[in-house]
């Protein structure tokens, strides 16, 4: 995949909380075009501290971040990443603010600049495309958890962005659920940075799996290359190759 | 984010009862409000600044809680003197500014910061815990100090809350500026943290249940008025009977 | 609309003192302990919804809510907002010890009001309850910032002017105050229509 065009580039990052050891240390990574990757850690590495850093809610106190090719550093500049780059949260709760499914879609496109026409044009249109058809004016609030991610995952998707990052996409959801987002992801089109601890999700959603180690990014291997699990084993969560 | 940068000190004001230190402060505040001799307000400025001294709180920190107030006494600088009917003293365009003017303008400024420094030296020093277990010591009503402990420890979770509402709009592009989108999306997040309030309130009521909640608040804090606290009761309150004397004796 | 140290006269300080008291005493009858947690909580998010500040043109003005409050709490709107402005001054340093009665009354004596006018209204369908809930907003702001203008005129006659000021200066807030009250009853009609208008409170 290399040779492609970078859509991410992550340089020598360093990022720590106020008194805190440094939660990203050093870190360099680039997410490629068509690329989807996965990226595996214990809770607390700075996966998601990694995520946010990516859309500028946090800065970085070293290293350089570049967007299709261009350097990131100014609020104007992140403002641009937002437009890019889509992030969806973990909890679909955190995501979602609006009364009706509609407006929520809707709303990022209102940002984009889109009159309110528009923006419910296309917003009906990514609800029709992940097959959310009828629950416009469904109140966000009382959706079932698996219902809030999908409509979570269309606030982002409408907003058309080059690269997707999602945060711990299964969270929350049962079985059926987890079946159909691993499906849509598979399915999409779009870079992604997939951080899940579910091994088997990121083998049928991501094609390169990394880890998060001691701050750092490591490569493990091609999804394809490392086996499938059916049942638990002593290095179940950390990623390791079939030999 | 909320902070409290003046309950982890070790003076003597911190080793104080709060339930003293409550009285005293609430005290020294009518006294003070009411005052209307310079020499009173002075004396009674100087007296914060001997607490906060005592108090050996990081100045500048004190310094930026004193901001807020200023800024509104401020804007009663700019408007009180050339309001306020009385001898003119000088002019600044059409309007006209008065000495009675100024003088009010200077007891409220000097009242403002003296109290406001009182209040960071005695209260601001201690947790809010401690201070609801004060207040129920002293007999106000158990409804009110629960509520009380119990609002104190939600702000926090609901800051965060709000914060977590308020990213999901900038991760998606939101920007504020006057318009009615941005009244709207700001309606959306208070109204969702209400929401969301109420739910997490029926499970924090079940919670408490759960444990043998029946309306009662109870403590683990303990007070004891110990000698050191009658010896600052007893200069304080010849401090303010000396300013009450001071002001109202002729 | 917080009025701070060192303005107001004696007996306005203890006339706000007795009327906080009273509204506080009335709210808590009707505050069931069972009901304190959920008190606390939206006391805790009203703190922190004041804490927001929304644009408007140049700069930026922070919220009151007490229209939102009210039509939520009714009377609870005593004690809750009592409790919010206790937490300020002790917090933030923000507002007054003798002006805690006189602060409490003002912001929510407009809130009862509100209940009581706007809270039929806002139960009723949108082109009546938005309009009613903009009304309530927007009124809400207006009669705290007349209480204002009573305290500093009953202190001293000479204060009318700068009565008439800080009433001026609220303007803007009214309206935004009105459309975001309006935004989020809307909001709160769709998502939990039995948070409003405090029905559950308001049991003697």
């Amino acid at each position: 995949m290399d040779g492609l065009n970078p859509v991410i580039e992550l340089e020598h990052i360093h990022f720590g909380y106020e008194a805190g050891a440094r939660v990203l240390d050093d870190l360099t990574f680039s997410l490629h075009e068509g690329e989807k990757a996965g990226l595996i850690g214990y809770n607390g590495s700075g996966k998601t501290t990694l995520l946010h850093v990516i859309m500028g809610l946090l800065s970085p106190s070293k290293g350089t971040i570049r967007v299709l090719g261009r350097r990131i550093e100014t609020r104007k500049d992140f403002r641009e990443v937002r437009r890019t780059i889509g992030l969806v949260f973990q909890h679909a709760d955190d995501q979602l603010f609006s009364p009706t499914v509609l407006e929520d879609v809707a709303f990022g496109p209102l940002n984009l600049g889109k009159t309110p026409k528009e923006a419910r044009r296309v917003a009906m249109e990514t609800l029709e495309r992940l097959h959310l058809r009828g629950f416009e004016n469904r109140i966000t609030h009382k959706l079932s958890g698996g219902e809030k991610k999908l409509v979570s995952l269309a606030t982002v998707l409408v907003m058309q962005p080059k690269a997707l990052l999602l945060d711990e996409p299964t969270t929350g959801l049962d079985e059926e659920a987890r079946v159909r987002i691993a499906s849509l992801l598979a399915h999409l089109d779009i870079s992604s940075i997939i951080v899940s601890h579910e091994y088997d999700f990121l083998a049928e959603t991501a094609q390169k799996i990394y880890s998060m180690k001691g701050g750092r990014i490591e490569f493990d291997g091609d999804s394809g290359a490392l086996h499938a699990h059916l049942h638990r084993h002593p290095a179940e969560s950390h990623p390791h190759r079939y030999i | 984010m909320i902070q409290e940068p003046f309950v982890c000190g070790d003076s003597q004001i911190h080793r104080l009862d709060p339930r003293f230190r409550i009285v005293v402060v609430a005290a020294y505040a009518f006294v003070v409000a009411l005052s209307d001799r310079f020499s009173v307000l002075f004396l009674g400025l100087a007296f914060s600044f001997v607490l906060i001294g005592i108090s050996r709180l990081p100045l500048f920190e004190v310094a930026k809680r004193l901001l807020l107030v200023n800024g509104f006494v401020l804007f009663l600088w700019f408007v009180v003197p050339v309001t306020f009917p009385g001898t003119p003293l000088f002019h600044l365009g059409p309007l006209t500014a008065t000495g009675e003017g100024l003088l009010v303008s200077a007891r409220i400024t000097i009242k403002s910061n003296a109290i406001l420094l009182t209040f960071i030296a005695m209260i601001a020093t201690s947790r809010v815990a401690t201070l609801g277990a004060a207040l129920s010591r002293m007999r106000v009503p158990e409804k009110i100090v629960l509520l009380l402990l119990m609002s104190y420890r939600y702000i926090f979770v609901m800051e965060t809350e709000y914060h977590r509402l308020a990213r999901s709009a900038t991760v998606r592009g939101f920007r504020p500026s006057t318009s009615i989108h941005t009244y709207r999306t700001y309606a959306y997040l208070i109204g969702m943290l209400f929401v969301r309030a109420q739910a997490r309130a029926e499970r924090v009521y079940m919670a408490m249940l759960c444990r043998g909640f029946s309306g009662k608040f109870h403590s683990l804090q303990e007070f004891s008025f110990s000698r050191k606290d009658g010896f600052w009761a007893g200069c304080t309150t010849i401090a303010l009977l000396g300013l009450g004397v001071l002001e109202w004796m002729d | 609309m917080h009025i701070s140290e060192g303005i107001l006269s004696g007996p306005v300080l203890v006339s706000g003192i007795a009327l906080a008291a009273a509204g506080t005493a009335i709210g808590l009858r009707k505050l069931d302990v069972d009901r304190i947690p959920r008190a606390a909580i939206l006391s805790a998010a009203f703190f922190a919804a004041s804490l927001v500040h929304v644009p408007i043109g140049a700069s930026s003005v922070h919220l009151i809510l007490n229209g939102i409050v009210g039509l939520i709490l009714g009377w609870g709107a005593f004690p809750v907002i009592l409790v919010a402005l206790a937490l300020q001054a002790v917090l933030f340093q923000f507002g007054g010890i003798t002006t805690l009665g006189v602060n409490t009354v003002i912001m929510a004596f407009p809130a009862v009001v509100s209940y009581y006018v706007f809270g039929p209204l806002v139960r009723r369908r949108p082109e009546i309850a938005l309009p009613a809930a903009f009304a309530c907003g927007a009124a809400s702001v207006f009669l705290g910032a007349i209480l204002v203008g009573l305290a500093l005129t009953l202190t001293e006659k000479n204060f009318l002017k700068v009565s008439a000021i800080v009433a001026a200066a609220h303007i803007p807030v009214m309206i935004i105050e009105g459309i975001i009250t309006a935004f989020c009853v809307a909001f709160l009609k769709k998502v939990q229509p039995e948070i409003l208008p405090g029905n559950e409170i308001d049991r003697a």
